[in-house]
């Protein structure tokens, strides 16, 4: 009895230990060409026992991620757990595969907030913006890996310092660190570039976004918009002399960026807390209307703007119907520059007065504020509100949530009824005034 | 979603303001009559109450379609 025990306890560690879980290749592709550390990996995962793999732990060791998609060799998007909240800014992904196989391949690609940052952090109007990024020279993976490569792109190449470790090549902007071979689990070796990049280092502090549906045919958008520059700040002070004259000058600074928006957008206006900002120009596009937005002045590092950006679309481009049931299908956050960086983003929708039994899917996960009640133009018992926000936002963010609610029909004439019911009052009023005598002496009319 | 329409407002934004000059004229034009009518009235006793509460019913319905056409015009969505 006891040399079976033993035996079966032998085998268990034999077949555990066996059972082992490794990656192949791994190939990384680093895209530091903007503000935001965009990564890409393709990872061939092998279970060295031949058995079938189900599962994988992907560790993201980075801080403020903010994006990932994962998507296996034959781009469907395989389904993971989040776990949050570990030391180091650690992020871990339990993957499960939906087909069973000993081998698969992965591509997962991870965007990241707040990681290049400026280096020096304090630079004069003349001077280059550089900056430095710190990250893994390995995969950092609770497996041991074969063989893997890490290729950079920087957005220049003048590269000042950057992570010797044989073997590496560099060719003008591009940078390639391996292959590094048989490299065992949890190591950590850093990666550090120190580069100079131009790119505007813009961050949106907080997005307001309103859509207010109206059910005469117009869904306004509203985006009231924070935004710092925050690349090197700049030392010293401003000469706009310098800044006009020299085409060398301020290169760090923002002159003006480009907003999408939808191709039906009207009526758009852009305007801060002084009124209407005029420096800006709009082009219409087969897919979308180009919006130029030039600011008051060219934002340095640690300046900031705020602006308010309007427009309007017609209903039937969002808003689906059948009976009394309608669904609001609209991006939850939209461009505003390109590689933009979103820090918060509060997104309101007002619905038409009378709307009820209301639910909301989104793409991926918000906080629900509360919902409220608003009062503007010819309202009586209010608007619904329905608030949600979400930190940490990029371009990858960009897709659609739905909303679905019930409406009446009827209640579209309530307003005109209010305005009609006001106005007869007025006439009941002036009717009745003019049957009352007001006369304090007594007239013998005779007619 | 698959069955559902896209939405289409009850009256064309396009016509909006057409539609909110006429009304509002046609209004003008009844709350006219009304003020004509109740001020050139010989004497209080005659019986003229039905027709001036529906003059003036007629007067309040055009405007008030027509100051709520007016408002989706100029861009206020109520």
């Amino acid at each position: 009895m006891w040399i079976l025990y033993h035996v079966a306890i032998a085998y268990l560690i034999l077949n555990v230990t066996h059972a082992e879980i490794i990656n192949k290749n791994v190939e990384r592709t680093l895209d530091l060409t903007s503000q935001l550390a965009k990564t890409t990996y393709k990872i061939s995962v092998e279970d060295t026992a031949g058995k079938a793999l189900k599962d994988y732990v992907f560790v993201v060791k980075e801080p403020n991620l903010s994006f990932i998609s994962v998507k296996d060799g034959f781009s469907n998007k395989v389904k993971y757990e989040e776990k949050k909240g570990l030391a180091n800014d650690q992020t871990e992904f339990k993957l499960t595969f939906a087909s069973v196989s000993p081998q698969q391949n992965l591509v997962i690609e991870t965007v990241s907030t707040k990681n290049i940052l400026p280096h020096p952090a304090e630079i004069k109007q003349n001077d280059k913006q550089l900056v430095k990024f710190v990250g893994g020279l390995y995969l950092y993976s609770k497996y041991s890996t074969n063989t893997q490569k890490t290729n950079v792109m920087l957005s220049s190449s003048n590269i000042l310092s950057h992570t010797q470790a044989k073997p590496y090549s560099v060719s003008s902007n591009k940078l390639a660190f391996g292959p590094y071979e048989n490299i065992a689990p949890l190591s950590e070796d850093e990666l550090v570039i120190h580069y100079e990049n131009q790119s505007p280092f813009l961050t949106v502090n907080s997005l307001d976004r309103s859509i207010e549906v109206s059910h005469w045919g117009n869904i306004a958008v509203k985006e009231s918009i924070e935004m710092t520059h925050t690349g090197a700040k700049l030392k010293g002070s401003f000469s706009r002399y310098d800044f006009q004259k020299d085409g060398r000058s301020g290169q760090s600074a923002v002159k003006s960026y480009k907003t999408y928006l939808p191709a039906s957008a009207s009526g758009v206006y852009y305007r801060d807390t002084n009124g209407n900002i005029s420096t800006s120009n709009m082009h219409f596009m087969r897919d979308f209307v180009d919006l130029e937005l030039r600011p008051r002045f060219p934002l340095f590092g640690g300046w900031k703007t705020q602006y308010t950006l309007g427009y309007n679309v017609p209903s039937y481009e969002y808003l689906f119907s059948s009976g009394n049931n309608y669904v609001l299908k609209m991006h939850l956050i939209d461009h505003i520059h390109d590689n933009m960086s979103i820090e918060k983003a509060v997104v309101t929708v007002i619905l038409p007065e009378g709307s009820a039994n209301i639910e909301l899917i989104t793409p991926y996960s918000i906080k629900r504020h509360q919902n409220d009640l608003i009062y503007t133009y010819l309202d009586t018992v209010g608007r619904p509100v329905i608030t949600f926000s979400k930190q940490n936002l990029v371009e990858n963010h960009i897709s659609e949530f739905t909303l679905k609610y019930t409406f009446s029909k009827v209640s579209l004439l309530q307003e005109p009824l209010l305005v009609i019911g006001f106005i007869y009052m007025i006439f009941i009023f002036t009717i009745v005034l003019l049957r009352l005598d007001f006369s304090i002496t007594y007239h013998s009319h005779k007619e | 979603m698959e069955h559902m329409q896209r939405y289409v407002s009850p009256i064309n934004p396009a016509v909006f303001p057409h539609l909110a000059t006429v009304l509002l004229i046609i209004g003008t034009f009844f709350t006219a009559w009304f003020f004509v009518f109740v001020v050139s009235r010989k004497s209080t006793k005659e019986s003229t109450l039905i027709k001036e509460l529906l003059i003036s019913l007629c007067a309040s319905i055009f405007l008030g379609f027509g100051i709520v056409f007016l408002l989706l015009t100029v861009g206020i969505y109520v």
